[in-house]
């Protein structure tokens, strides 16, 4: 037979097995059994002896190239086999990627720590340092030097928690302001949160113990318009960019002018809905310009020096923030509730 | 404060929506609480004439009448009223009508008989005595007067105004009265303010001749001044005042008395009538009272006094509360002849304390708590006289009693223009400056910037130019303020540092799966009690709340395990599953005092776990903290009182526990309302930030191998674990890299009271690869020290 004619059978009869083999294994076999030292091709190059040596390298080279097309062919179906057979044991391995199983266990800040932790950051990033201050308070801090002398009716309205007559459980945060002032001289630029008491009881949206920040500047040619600019700072930053601030005159013994802050109820974006009664405003804090009284008495110069102060209520925002009705519910520690906050 | 619109538009126009009249009321400062019809209730009730009446033939006392209503047609009404008869003029509701208490009137059978409405009695109407004295009890309501036939009745009861209810601020007592709301509404509306002028006839006389007043408490009653009326007839005061009266929530009694309502009303200054004849020695004293001494006040109460009160007396004794309530003695009756009116002005301090401590308030002494001025006493005494004249109630005595030493004097200040702008951070120009506080009825005189501004009597909440600069702006227009930033140097902000070391805690806590609860600050000190600490624990002492809510939230809490164990207990009676919860807050200590000599304030962390839980996970809960903290420690037993005996643990560094660890001791679970095993930590904060330390320069990365062995000790079952391990990391050297205990067992193989503890010990060099014989020195140093020290030998 013609080497040739051999060739092509070899060609043809691998062709065939290797169609049929589907195991790498087979393939090794099928492998040896043309190429191996004792395979047909081998024989074939065996044989090349009897040709004359003219012939000889021209079928040297037709027996090296069929070498080459048949190895092409055992690795191409290598590849197929050994693809198929990892594709096969990833096909196995599927599970049922929906099956629940235990997640590992994750908490959450308390919802008004989590609200606070924004406002501080908010702040902060304005370059206000975070102040805080006793909680048992000396009456001097608490209500004096904040231009609310004994007797006054402003004290009525705050129900006072007293330890004795000169001791109270801090109303307000306000007292740190006065011991800042008195300590630090300006400028100052400061936020106090804290923890603060009246004899209210407890009910739906009252409660004794609650949450307040406080904040003061106090530096040369501070103005009414730089307070409505850090506050309109604060509430884009909390509630987003269309959020607006609205000034309404008010009274506070620590402040003249004095404003109560209005924002852009967040729930309708002052469309009006029932958070904001359909004004499409929400009322959240107060504040103003430090009275010029409350600066003296704590030693600054209030010729050179003026300053503002804003306060807000923790406990307000937090509900209006997570849409929660009731207060208790902050000083429950029912898992129930603290489970949806993350 | 709620004021008739009618009596304020008497004073003040206001051409604008009442919504628009609301929004520049609250952006001028004076707050509106909401608008309400005088009657919500009364719709569709007009005047009929009863043009035939006969008996019901199913009825002993129902009759079928014709009613005019003004229409072609008369209706037919079944009336039950046995006053009901012909040609009387009667309020009649129609078909749909509504009356107060939700009433709807349908049409109807009445015995078979239709009825197409119903003829009203005044309590059907909501019309007391006080607004139709006529109004009688016997049935219908009959008009005494004629009406058009079908107009409504509202009108003639005076119940077609609206009430708006004023927010007041605090600074604003003048506020508290309509001629003080008129004064802001002209000057909101930019309309004329046309408040009354005040004139009296006098009939001659001498008041002296009448009465004497001595003030005796000249601090305590800056001013008291008083006129008198002879020839007093008493009598019902007209329609328009008595539906004023009721428009304001308040009662007529007679003319005299409503008068002094009125003028409390209208000017905000509280005012008393006397009956002179009964005021002994027709001599009036105000000196605070003498302890002891009592007084019946006019609702028939009785007070005993401690010696602190301001008394109105005469010269027998006390006849009223000074600005608070007057005496039942020299109460105004039918038969009261002549009269004397006290206008005065009380210190506000004293009114307060003395109405809180008898617990009485009424609308006199809210006033004087609020500060009512001395300079504007005459103008109210002056328009009661006045109301006098007008109702014709009886005859105005020439002269006035004015016990007023040391007149105050008007706030004049001197202010600048442009710091008052800058201030507020608006461009306003000091002609328009001007002109707002001349609005306001200031008198101003006005140099270029400066200004002389000299406050009306009635205002006395002016004392600096702040004061006068936020009359400014509230006028100019708060919506003025433009946005400015700060100027200036920035500082550096940032938490303070127990701040954040405090979030790091939180958000580690966080990712270990614990919910951060809060409590309350005060708590019982029975539930300090509960936890049985040993009474020289300065926790058993905590500070007392001199006026708490109760006993439940009479003390500060000197430990935070109280709320926490409240939470858990809580969350346990409620099925909550698997409870992981913390609270970091204030303790407050009441035995070591700050300089100010307030108590020490410091924060205390407590853990709690149930459910999935055991001892070791909330000791490792601890010891994740004090690792992340980079605290070293060491665990011993403790003796925590409230934990199990036998399954509590310290955490101690330094020396001292930074943190307790356990089970709760079933007795104080139980007294807490616990079921269930429950576990909990804590942690000292301030000892714990103490020692926490930042992390150093990191380690080269080993390059030599490690080589490992595993041990399989015997030892007694009472031998703590911890203890071993210490010593064999002491004993062994830098060389011993690490050692686990990984497995416990306990079996008759190996003993009852024993127990086999494996262990892995990692060996590793740091500049070479260790030899066998290094490896086997070190194993058996191990081994040396685990039975020299220990007794534990190695499991056969």
């Amino acid at each position: 037979m013609d080497i040739r004619e051999n060739l092509a059978q070899i060609g043809e009869e691998l062709r065939k097995e290797l169609e049929g083999a589907e195991a790498l294994a087979a393939l090794d076999a099928l492998r040896v059994k043309v190429l191996g030292k004792k395979g047909s091709l081998t024989a074939l190059l065996r044989g090349m002896g009897q040709l004359s040596p003219e012939e000889r390298p021209k079928m040297g080279q037709v027996i090296n190239e069929a070498r080459e097309k048949l190895t092409a062919l055992l690795d191409e179906k290598q590849a197929e086999l050994a693809r198929k057979e990892k594709e096969a044991r990833l096909a196995k391995e599927a599970i049922d990627v929906t099956e629940p199983r235990p997640v590992p266990p994750m908490g959450a800040e308390h919802p008004m720590n989590l609200v606070l932790n924004e406002v501080l950051d908010c702040f902060t990033s304005m370059g206000f340092s975070v102040v805080e201050g006793p909680e048992v308070e000396l009456d001097l801090y608490n209500f004096e030097l904040l231009n609310v002398p004994k007797n006054h009716p402003a004290r009525d309205a705050q129900d006072t928690f007293y330890i004795d007559d000169n001791v109270v459980l801090r109303s307000q945060t306000s007292p740190v302001q006065a011991r800042t002032m008195l300590k630090q001289k300006p400028p100052i630029r400061i936020v106090c949160p804290g923890r603060v008491f009246r004899a209210d009881e407890v009910d739906a949206t009252h409660s004794p113990v609650f949450h307040q920040i406080e904040g003061l500047v106090v530096d040369k040619d501070v103005t009414m318009a730089d307070l409505k600019g850090t506050l309109d700072a604060f509430a884009k930053r909390l509630y987003g960019q269309d959020i607006e601030v609205r000034f309404r005159p008010s009274f506070f013994p620590f402040t003249e002018p004095s404003a109560e802050v209005d924002l852009t109820c967040f729930n309708c974006h002052g469309k009006g809905c029932r958070v904001c009664k359909g004004t499409g405003w929400i009322e959240v804090l107060g504040c103003g310009m430090v009275n010029p009284k409350v600066l003296e008495m704590c030693g600054i110069d209030s010729k050179v020096y003026s300053g503002f102060a804003f306060g807000i209520g923790v406990e307000r925002i937090t509900m209006l923030r997570y849409g929660i009705k009731d207060m208790r519910l902050l000083y429950e520690g029912d898992l129930r509730f603290l489970r949806q906050f993350r | 404060m709620k004021v008739s619109m009618k009596w304020l538009k008497q004073y003040a126009d206001i051409p604008v929506s009442p919504a628009e009249y609301e929004s520049r009321m609250v952006m001028t400062g004076t707050g509106v609480e909401g608008t309400e019809p005088v009657a919500p209730e009364l719709e569709g009730v007009v005047v009929g004439k009863v043009l035939t009446c006969r008996d019901h033939e199913n009825s002993d006392h129902l009759h079928v009448c014709t009613v005019d209503v003004g229409e072609a047609e008369p209706l037919q009404i079944v009336c039950g009223a046995p006053n009901v008869k012909e040609g009387i003029l009667v309020p009649v509701a129609r078909i749909g009508a509504k009356l107060p208490g939700g009433i709807v009137i349908k049409k109807g059978k009445l015995r078979g008989v239709e009825s197409q409405g119903m003829l009203c009695s005044g309590p059907e109407i909501g019309v007391p005595v006080e607004l139709y004295p006529s109004v009688g009890t016997a049935g219908l309501l009959i008009f005494n007067e004629d009406y058009p036939l079908g107009a409504d009745v509202k009108p003639i009861f005076g119940l077609d105004d609206t009430v708006i209810d004023f927010e007041i601020l605090a600074n604003r007592p003048d506020c508290l009265s309509v001629w003080g709301v008129a004064r802001e509404t002209a000057a909101a509306m930019g309309t004329e303010l046309k408040l009354p002028r005040i004139e009296v006839k006098e009939v001659g006389g001498d008041i002296h001749d009448f009465a004497k007043v001595d003030v005796l408490e000249n601090e305590l009653c800056p001013r008291y001044a008083a006129k008198v009326v002879k020839n007093v007839r008493i009598g019902e005061s007209p329609a328009w005042l008595r539906q004023y009266l009721h428009a304001a929530g308040m009662r007529s009694i007679n003319n005299m008395v409503d008068i002094t309502n009125f003028v409390m009303l209208e000017t905000g200054h509280p005012m008393h009538a006397f009956d002179l004849d009964k005021v002994r020695g027709r001599h009036i004293i105000v000196r605070k009272a003498a302890q002891g001494e009592k007084l019946t006040t006019l609702d028939g109460k009785e007070y005993a006094l401690n010696g602190t009160e301001l008394m109105i007396c005469d010269e027998q004794g006390p006849t009223g509360l000074a600005g608070i309530m007057g005496g039942e003695e020299s109460e105004i009756t039918e038969n009261t002849r002549e009269v004397l009116f006290e206008c005065a002005s009380f210190d506000r301090a004293s009114i307060r304390v003395t109405a809180r401590s008898l617990g009485i308030r009424t609308e006199a002494s809210g006033h004087f708590e609020r500060g009512v001025s001395p300079a504007t006493v005459m103008d109210a005494l002056n328009r009661a006289c006045q109301m006098v004249n007008e109702l014709d109630a009886g005859d105005v005595v020439s002269g006035v009693i004015d016990c007023y030493p040391h007149p105050v004097q008007p706030v004049t200040l001197t202010v600048s223009c442009a710091r008052m702008a800058r201030r507020a951070g608006v461009e306003i120009a000091p002609e328009e400056m001007e002109e707002i506080l001349k609005k306001l009825l200031f008198t101003v005189s006005r140099n270029g910037d400066e200004m002389v501004v000299t406050a009306p009597a009635f205002r006395q909440d002016m004392e600096q130019e702040a004061d006068i600069c936020e009359e400014v702006l509230r006028y100019a227009g708060y919506d003025r303020i433009p946005i400015t930033h700060l100027r200036g140097e920035t500082p550096m902000g940032g938490l303070n540092e127990t701040g954040r070391r405090e979030g790091e805690l939180r958000r580690q806590l966080t990712g270990m799966g614990f919910y951060e609860t809060m409590t309350f600050s005060f708590i019982s000190p029975k539930s300090i009690a509960l936890l049985g600490l040993p009474e020289s624990d300065p926790r058993n002492q905590p500070l007392m709340i001199r006026n708490p809510l109760g006993e439940d939230t009479s003390c500060m809490r000197t430990t935070l395990l109280p709320g926490l164990l409240k939470t858990l207990a809580t969350n346990i009676k409620n099925g909550n599953e698997n409870g992981r919860v913390y609270e970091m807050g204030t303790i407050y200590d009441a035995r070591n005092r700050t300089e100010d000599g307030l108590p020490t304030e410091t924060h205390e962390l407590v853990i709690g776990m149930y459910g999935d839980a055991d001892f070791y996970a909330i000791r490792g809960v601890a010891e994740a903290l004090c690792r992340q903290a980079g605290i070293a420690y060491t665990v011993e037993t403790c003796d925590a009182p409230y934990l199990h005996p036998g399954r509590r643990a310290a955490l101690i560094s330094d020396g001292k526990p930074v943190a307790l660890v356990g089970e709760m001791h079933p007795d104080t679970a139980e007294k807490f309302d616990l079921t269930g095993r429950v576990y909990l930590a804590w942690i000292d904060l301030p000892l714990f930030f103490s020692l926490s330390a930042p992390m150093g320069e990191v380690k080269p990365i080993a390059r030599f191998p490690a080589v490992t062995r595993d041990l399989a000790l015997v030892m007694k079952d009472s031998q703590q674990v911890g203890p071993l391990m210490a010593a064999l990391r002491n004993g062994c050297g830098a060389m011993l890299e690490d050692i686990r205990m990984f497995d416990v067992f306990r079996g008759i193989q190996i003993g009852a009271g024993n127990k086999s503890v494996a262990f892995s010990l990692t060996f590793r060099a740091a500049d070479h690869t260790l030899t066998d014989e290094e490896i086997t020195r070190l194993t058996e140093k191990a081994l040396k020290i685990s039975k020299d020290q220990f007794g534990a030998v190695l499991r056969a």
